[in-house]
């Protein structure tokens, strides 16, 4: 919403800076975009050579078809010659004139005097755009009174004008009006408010006015006014240039008054020609089932059952608070007019609005709510003009009313609402802020709201939330005063970081890819009816599918030693429950030179991670694909399967399972301090037997004493022979009781080779 | 072991020319540890003569060879070290050689900004909650008080499994999970993660995206804790001298509600891009508990005529935009190394 400061000046004397105004609402009220500054710069005596100028003689230049030369007098006393490009006037015409050295809205320099085909040009008579007063420019601004020559021509038109741009939350469409900001600034300020602009003319007639309602839930109030001998035609210029400075185009006198209404007061009219609705009536209904409307658009549009209209008697001629129908448009031709000034439900409008996917400055100000007491005033106020601007005779009034909303009683405890603001505000000082905002305070702290705050300050709170906004640059800053503490990460918590530290302290990088894909390795996955993309329509069950898409995108890219992990939630098929099984994975995809050092990698990365946890861990190998599952049930494999270039290792693993698994607090055992006696044994064995068995085996053969053996080397050639391998292990004997002798040793050793001879057929080599 | 007539077992003369011999020839620290090992150590001839010595005299001649000897143990052993120290420092060394660094990965930016909120609020005492991301309307729409024709109730706005399953379009249900889970004041929470929305994406936008949202409940609290506790975040966020401003707005959910802005970090309030020229940035939204959310709980749990309570949230995006100056908020989806290791 567009407010010029001018035109605010009206309701309420306003003295502070334009910008402090802005930061009070903006604290108080309502968003403020920004400042807008409109039409001629005021600075340096700019104003002072802008005059009204009357034009004492017009003729053709000698030189040049298209140019008037005119003598134009200025209360010099001698006129002025000034070359115009403009045929809209003649001899006598009360205009606007820009002296030379005025600087004009948008102008690089000031204006000079020129010479314009031979003939001297010493000043510019202007049209309503060089003025930014409007959009015309078909000819110059002739001035509708005759103005003396060499008044200040800012004395006669806004010139200059400021505009506060402010963005209206939903709660206050009573701010969508330039009567309801000046109504908050006079409170904010404790300025003096003038009263609601409109005051009805005597009425000359006493027609009947045929307005029914048939859907009063829809359209409770419905103002209806008649006017004849209207003379349509365009509105004057300061009413041109308060549209332009609110940002509505000028159309025609009639059409004007009931925007210009509309933004004073913020209930939004419409005009029908009368002589165009059948039988003269009105009735306000919902659409009939595949009712048409040609809108003021030129839009055909079909309208829906639920969609209210205003009809004459045998069509819809506008769909009710959102647009008006062409064939009962207002024209020059117009001389009889039927005024709405009505009330309509809000969500309907917002539902139709929607639906016909048609938004304008009344269904923006109807969906949010208007006060129903306000349309009598609006009505008021375009009668008034109506018989101003457009010579109309108002001949005929009707107002068909439902039943319009109570104002709301509410009981405002004071010590309750500097309780819960946290600052001691003085009852005068809640009683003089809710004054000025139009709520009656009765005995026994009972406030009654206004009518145009009536949708949204229902309850003690609401009232609690007045006095806090106007208060909110003293409220102080405290935090809460405990009792009570939880300040600790939670176990799956301190799981994550954990995870994420250990991560990126095996030198993996942590990525965020999107829960949503096209599509699931799971048939039970949950899908949208109506996802956001192809690509974006399925909730995933595993993450590995996002992390290969950014492998593959850093491979596009160039990068090198891609290693990449992600936390994040996984979203499982959960029958017989209402929601899914949300759990935490953790997945990872790591680049290697080959396949198997990348299956090695990713399993080392598992590997550390389960011992920074002291989770003990092994791999169960898959029966029919490379790689293996994890204790928590996930899986560590190459990748191999997968669209991306390179070679690559990957896990996925299942955190809610992993936090099952671990250990409690640890608890100390002594340190061993008896040598431990350190061998290396290498078994040629056949290629189908697993390093893993292997150790395993020995571990049961030889005991606890055997604290480690660990492969350091497989080696396949000429010295094994084909079809074979040897695995060679670091092995360390140690005894927590004693020194473990040469002896010791060599048996220790003996039993693992012979149990893995009749085991595995294992050859220990020399 | 026979007694030995010391003097007579080792030719001092002799013994003292052969072991300086072999010291001075020692090469290298091993050849040299070997020469002390042979001269001076337990099974040496020296060790053992003075073992059996029986005589002052015998005695006083040993132990000074002894010391001589260890004398030139030690120079040696010295020698060796500054030759060390030399190939270390000397015109060979080249410290600029990269180190033998391991490997080291990145967190998201997202993540680390996530973890300096909640580490936030751990130090104020408050629990982090993992509320759900599948909500349904119930939680999502219901509890906080969003009317019927509201536009985010809209499968134009929100992504929906069906009629009652929703992505949740902000962390707010998991509040009032916690406020059914522990059956009454005091709560102090906050929850972080992904919510939903069906925007289209765009240098700012995305329909996936982290927001952080607390909640305090308990006897006394007031709009002033509500503005104390979002400048201490501010602050830990964006730095001490920032100060921060609040203005009023409007949610469904709190009353009163405001918005926090942060004074502008950029330009220190003076008006830049950044802050479009207002020298203030937008940084989410909050308010007092609406009592609405109390009456879907449960009065009896929570009784607003004895407790209050107030919420905030702030999109974790925007934050991170902001604080590295990020372009495009697209960025942060993309896992590109060349971004993320940066951070």
């Amino acid at each position: 919403m567009r407010v010029p400061i001018g035109w605010l000046r009206d309701y309420v004397p306003l003295e502070m800076p334009v910008e402090e105004l802005a930061a009070r609402l903006a604290v108080s009220s309502c968003e403020v975009e920004r400042v807008a500054r409109l039409g001629v710069p005021d600075v340096d005596g700019n104003l002072g050579l802008l005059r009204v100028g009357r034009v004492v003689e017009a003729g053709k230049h000698p030189n040049a078809d298209r140019l008037q030369l005119c003598r134009v007098d200025v209360g010099e006393g001698e006129p002025r010659q000034i070359v115009c490009g403009a045929w809209n006037f003649g001899a006598g015409a009360t205009v606007a004139v820009a002296l030379p050295g005025a600087l004009l809205p948008g102008a690089d320099a000031p204006l000079g005097e020129a010479k314009l085909r031979g003939e001297v040009s010493r000043g510019m008579i202007l049209s309503e755009r060089e003025l930014e007063l409007g959009p015309d420019h078909g000819g110059i601004l002739v001035l509708d009174e005759p103005y003396e020559p060499g008044t200040p021509l800012v004395d006669v038109l806004p010139l200059t004008e400021q505009v506060l741009e402010v963005e209206v939350t939903g709660n206050r469409p009573d701010l969508l009006s330039v009567y309801g900001i000046a109504r908050e600034v006079a409170a904010l300020y404790d300025l003096d408010l003038a009263p609601p602009p409109g005051v009805d003319p005597p009425r000359d007639g006493d027609e009947p006015v045929d307005v029914r309602v048939d859907d009063l839930a829809g359209c409770p109030r419905y103002v209806g006014r008649l006017f004849r001998d209207v003379r349509v035609g365009p509105s004057p210029p300061w009413l041109r240039a308060r549209l332009a400075a609110a940002g509505m185009r000028p159309i025609s006198n009639v059409v004007d008054v009931t925007n210009y209404v509309m933004l004073a007061l913020g209930n939004p009219l419409h005009a029908f020609d009368r002589a165009r609705l059948a039988e003269g009536r009105v009735v306000v209904r919902r659409a009939g089932a595949g009712e048409e409307i040609l809108t003021l658009d030129g839009q055909q549009r079909r309208l829906d059952a639920a969609d209210l209209v205003i009809a004459d008697a045998e069509r819809a001629v506008a769909i009710a608070g959102i647009m008006g129908g062409e064939e009962s448009e207002v024209t020059e031709a117009t001389s009889e007019v039927l005024l709405e000034a009505a009330n309509f439900e809000p969500v309907g409008i917002l539902r139709s609005s929607e639906r016909l996917k048609l938004r304008t400055e009344g269904s923006n100000r109807w969906e949010k709510g208007v006060d129903p007491h306000l349309a009598p005033q609006a009505a008021a106020l375009a009668t008034q003009l109506l018989v101003e601007l457009a010579g109309a005779r108002w001949v005929g009034a009707t107002d068909v009313q439902g039943e319009l909303p109570a104002r709301p009683v509410v009981r405002l405890r004071r010590e309750r609402a500097s309780a819960l603001i946290g600052l001691d505000v003085p009852v005068a000082e809640q009683a003089r802020i809710l004054g000025r905002l139009g709520f009656e305070q009765g005995p026994e702290s009972i406030v009654t709201v206004p009518t145009w705050r009536a949708r949204d300050v229902t309850r003690e709170v609401d009232v609690v939330e007045e006095v806090a906004r106007f208060v909110l640059d003293d409220v102080p800053f405290t935090l809460p005063a405990r009792r009570t503490m939880f300040g600790t990460l939670k176990p799956m918590q301190r799981l994550r970081r954990r995870s994420e530290e250990v991560l990126v302290g095996c030198g993996l990088s942590e990525a965020y890819t999107w829960s949503l894909g096209p599509g699931d390795s799971n048939p039970g996955a949950y899908s949208l009816p109506e996802p956001l993309s192809a690509e974006h329509r399925t909730l995933r069950t595993r993450l590995l599918d996002g992390l290969v898409a950014s492998a593959r995108h850093n491979v596009d890219m160039g990068n090198e030693r891609i290693a990449l992990f992600e936390i994040a939630r996984v979203y499982l098929p959960n029958p017989g429950a209402p929601l899914p099984d949300e759990r935490w994975h953790l997945a990872a995809v790591v680049q290697a030179p080959d396949d198997e050092t990348g299956f090695r990698r990713a399993k080392g990365v598992v590997e550390t991670l389960y011992g920074a946890l002291r989770v003990p861990f092994r791999l169960d190998p898959l029966e029919d694909a490379a790689g293996g599952s994890t204790p928590d049930g996930g899986t560590i494999s190459d990748l191999a399967g997968w669209d991306v270039d390179g070679h690559w290792g990957a896990f996925e693993l299942d955190l809610e399972r992993l936090l099952g698994l671990l250990p409690g607090v640890a608890l100390y055992e002594d340190v061993v301090t008896f040598p431990a006696v350190k061998q290396d044994l290498a078994f040629v064995v056949d290629e189908g037997v697993r390093a893993g068995d292997l150790a395993e085996a020995a571990r049961a053969a030889a005991g606890p004493e055997l604290r480690e053996m660990r492969v350091f080397d497989v080696y396949r050639g000429e010295q094994v022979g084909p079809g074979k391998k040897s695995i060679a292990f670091s092995v360390a004997f140690q005894s927590p009781e004693r020194t473990l002798s040469d002896d010791d040793a060599a048996g220790l050793r003996a039993r693992i080779v012979d149990a893995l001879s009749e085991r595995f057929g294992a050859v220990l080599r020399a | 072991m026979e007694p030995v007539d010391t003097l007579a077992a080792v030719d001092v003369q002799a013994l003292e020319t052969e072991a300086l011999d072999a010291v001075a020839a020692a090469s290298t620290e091993e050849e040299l540890d070997e020469a002390r090992v042979r001269y001076l150590g337990r099974k040496s001839a020296l060790k053992q003569a003075l073992r059996g010595v029986r005589d002052r005299e015998s005695g006083m001649a040993l132990n000074a060879l002894r010391e001589r000897l260890e004398q030139a143990v030690a120079e040696r052993e010295e020698a060796f070290a500054a030759e060390r120290q030399r190939a270390r420092t000397g015109d060979a060394y080249d410290p600029t050689l990269p180190g033998d660094a391991p490997p080291r990965g990145h967190l998201h930016p997202i993540t680390q900004i996530r973890r300096e909120v909640e580490d936030v609020f751990l130090g104020l005492g408050y629990e982090i909650v993992d509320g759900r991301e599948v909500e349904t309307t119930r939680y999502n729409f219901d509890a906080l008080n969003l009317p019927a024709w509201h536009p985010t109730r809209s499968s134009r706005a929100s992504l929906f499994l069906d009629d009652e399953t929703v992505l949740r379009t902000e962390t707010s249900p998991s509040q009032i999970r916690t406020m059914e889970e522990r059956g009454g004041p005091p709560i102090y929470m906050i929850t972080t993660g992904r919510v939903y929305r069906r925007d289209t994406v765009d240098a700012t936008h995305t329909p996936i995206f982290h927001q952080v949202e607390g909640l305090a409940i308990d006897e006394g609290i007031t709009l002033a804790d509500l503005k104390g506790t979002l400048l201490h975040l501010m602050r830990a966020l964006f730095g001490e001298d920032r100060a921060v401003r609040f203005r009023t707005h409007y949610f469904p959910f709190t009353e009163p509600s405001i918005e926090p802005d942060v004074s502008c970090f950029l330009c220190d309030g003076r008006g830049c891009s950044v802050c479009k020229h207002s020298g203030w940035i937008e940084m989410g939204g909050a308010g007092m508990v609406d009592p609405a959310l109390y009456e879907f709980v449960g009065t009896e749990m929570y009784d607003p005529e004895r407790i209050s309570g107030f919420a905030f949230g702030l999109g974790l995006e925007r934050i991170a935009m902001l604080r590295h100056r990020l372009p495009d908020i697209r960025m942060l989806w993309q896992n590109d190394l060349r971004v993320l290791e940066q951070f």
